[in-house]
Parts: C-alpha cells; structure tokens; sequence
C-alpha cells in the first residue's frame, strides 16, 4: 500500500484548488527565513551558491504608510461615525457576513486532506511513503 | 553537468520510508529531479543543480516549499532554509546524514503525524477604519480637518492621524493575536508567532497540530471567522512542513 504525497502548491492542474494554498508571498514568509540553517550541520562540503535577494516582507511604519491611512480615512464612508451611534457601527463590524470566502478557504484545506486521504491518486503528487508493513 | 560545476540541493529531512516520485521536480532551470539520499533510518530530499547559476526565481521558491509541504502532508519532514546545497550526494551522507543521524531521527519522530499550519488574518480596511474612527475622537476631529482639503496644505495633521491609525491597529492587532493564540493553546497545540508582514495584519501565527485532527483546528477557526466576519479576512494554510518548530543546533 502507497500512501500520496501531494504538493500543496504550485504546479497547476491539482485536484483541489482551495482560496488559502500558499502563494508566493506566503511561501517567501517562510522559506526565506524559517528552517533549518544548512551551515549549522555542515562545514566542508558547503557550496556557497548565489541566490537571488528578495526583500524580507516586514512592516516597516513610515511616513508614506501613514499618509497613506490619512487618505484612506479621508475617503472612508463613515456616514454614521461622525454622528452618534458609534457602538452600533463597531457592533455592525464585528457581526457582519463574508462567510462564504473564509468558509470557503477552510474547507477546501480540508478538501485537501480528504483528497490525499483517498484512494485516487492524484496525478501532480511529488513523492510517496512506502508503508513497511 | 560535470562534477565541478554540479552540487546537491537540499529541501530536507525526511524518514528513509519516503519515496520520491519519478516527476517530482526541484529549483533549477531546467528543474532538477528530486530524489532521495538515504543513510539508516533517515533520508535527505535532493536534486542536483548548476553551480553557475543564481538560485531563488519565484517557481524555485515555490517549488521548494511545494516539495516538502506535499511530504509534510504524509509524513514528517525536517524543512531546510531555502538555499543549501553541498558539493557531492556522498557528503550529503557523511556529513550531513550520518553525522547527526540520531539527531535528525529524533526530530523526525517528535513530528511524527504533525504538521505546521499558519493562520494569516488581514483587517478590511474600511472595517478597521471605522472601527478605530469610532473609538477615537481625536482621530474623528482630525479627519475633519484634512476633509476635502489638499494633501499639501494637511500634511502634518495627515501624518498625525495615519500614524495614530498605524498605532491603534497594532494595539488591535496585538488583542486579536492574543485571541487566536489562546484558542489553538486551547486545542491543546504548540503555537508560536510570527512578525506582521502588512500594516493591515490582524493575525499571523502559527501552530504545529496532528493532521488527523486538522478538522478541530478548522472548527475553532471558522468559529472566529465567523466573530470577526467583514472586519478580518482568515486563512489557514496548511498542512506545511515544521518550518517554525525546526531549531538549528548552534553551531560549535
């Protein structure tokens, strides 16, 4: 008996396809800078290879960020705000409706552990386990 | 390739039971075949690539973590940092394999049926907006002093209000992180934190659970997606390799 190993992103043509896989922005924030550092097991046969920067995503609060809230503020349709009834609209804020999209991207992660669970193998899988016994 | 100007990726540690498929493809252009180096009871996850080349296009980096998130999947896997490569597969034994065999295994089986999941929450900004606007009257009399006046002639009371918006969604940002914790900490999960990565970061931490319990994990978060539903935008990635419950030795 094989069990599948699936990729969980990348690669096209999967057999799930959930809103939350991992995009590069996802994947930047933690292979850059998680993980086990290779120079801490190994010395001699290390080959220092080139690898491209790319910018570790921190935020950084700047001027231009806080210009940029100021803006947004300006814009913001707050009919309601600058009146009384404040704590209904926090309360209409915290209560309101976009289940579907996060529903949506927690069911497909279990989608996929359901899909990789199966018996159908699917066909983008990057590796298999062998069960000894 | 030549011996010379070929070396051996290395994406991670794996127990030596894992196979790789025949298409499992790695970093490199063309991408590198994955395959297996196995030595006792633990396996590192490989492929060759030139030496001549810079390593870190967007589809290595995704291929990378697609490999070991796929292994992460089914079985445990120690994740290595983006970007190790050694010169030849026999060292990979000798020196990596071999030399912290009983190390790697342990780890190995500290992981066994566990994988990381990382839950990333965004504020939508109108809702976050309002809501700091409405618990602040300073910001309120500052918003109407800049309304429909130029940037230029508000520039000061428009730094002013962002930067007291910036501090008020980190102090929002800090509860809700709270909340998340306690709930996975509830779960019984081993959970840490994680920098925000966007001045609009509700939430990023991670937690490190068993897969087969995956849907417990689901429930509890569709329970404060639903708290915070049109103020905070959820996602749980996951199941990941252990990238932030792997430690590195120090080095001697």
């Amino acid at each position: 008996m094989t069990t599948a190993v699936q990729p969980a992103g990348g690669g096209g043509g999967g057999s799930w396809n959930r809103p939350s896989s991992s995009g590069l922005a996802d994947v930047i924030d933690t292979i850059l800078d998680k993980g086990l550092v290779i120079d801490a097991y190994v010395r001699v046969s290390l080959v220092g290879i080139e690898l491209l920067t790319i910018d570790a995503r921190i935020v950084v609060a700047s001027v231009d960020t806080y210009l940029r809230f100021a803006e947004a503020v300006n814009r913001l349709d707050i009919s309601g705000v600058d009146q009384k009834g404040l704590p209904d609209l926090v309360e209409g804020a915290v209560s309101g409706g976009s289940k579907a999209k996060t529903k949506g991207a927690l069911e497909a992660a279990g989608d996929k552990l359901r899909d990789f669970l199966g018996e159908e193998q699917p066909t983008e899988r990057a590796g298999r386990r062998r069960k000894e016994d | 390739m030549t011996e010379s100007d070929r070396a051996i990726y290395v994406y991670g540690i794996v127990p030596a039971d894992v196979e790789t498929e025949p298409d499992a493809r790695g970093v490199g252009d063309p991408p590198g075949e994955v395959t297996t180096v196995k030595h006792g009871d633990i396996a590192a996850l490989v492929s060759a690539v030139p030496t001549n080349i810079a390593l870190g296009r967007p589809e290595e980096l995704a291929a990378h973590a697609a490999l070991l998130d796929g292994a992460a999947a089914a079985a445990p896997v120690l994740p290595m940092k983006f970007g190790a490569v050694l010169d030849t597969e026999d060292h990979v034994v000798d020196e990596l394999l071999a030399a912290h065999h009983d190390e790697f295994a342990a780890a190995l089986d500290e992981l066994e049926g566990k994988a990381e999941y990382v839950i990333k929450g965004r504020y939508q900004e109108d809702a976050i907006l309002n809501e700091v606007l409405a618990e602040n009257q300073e910001f309120r009399s500052l918003r109407e002093a800049i309304r429909d006046k130029p940037a230029d002639a508000t520039r000061n009371e428009r730094i002013s209000l962002g930067e007291g918006i910036n501090n008020a969604i980190a102090a929002k940002r800090e509860a809700d992180t709270r909340v998340v914790l306690a709930a996975l900490t509830d779960l019984g999960l081993t959970v840490a934190e994680r920098e925000a990565t966007h001045e609009r970061d509700a939430v990023h931490v991670v937690c490190l659970a068993e897969t087969a319990k995956q849907s417990e994990l689901e429930d509890v978060l569709g329970r404060l997606a639903d708290e915070w539903d049109e103020r905070v935008d959820l996602r749980l990635l996951g199941p990941l390799a252990a990238y932030d419950f792997v430690v590195s030795r120090t080095p001697e």
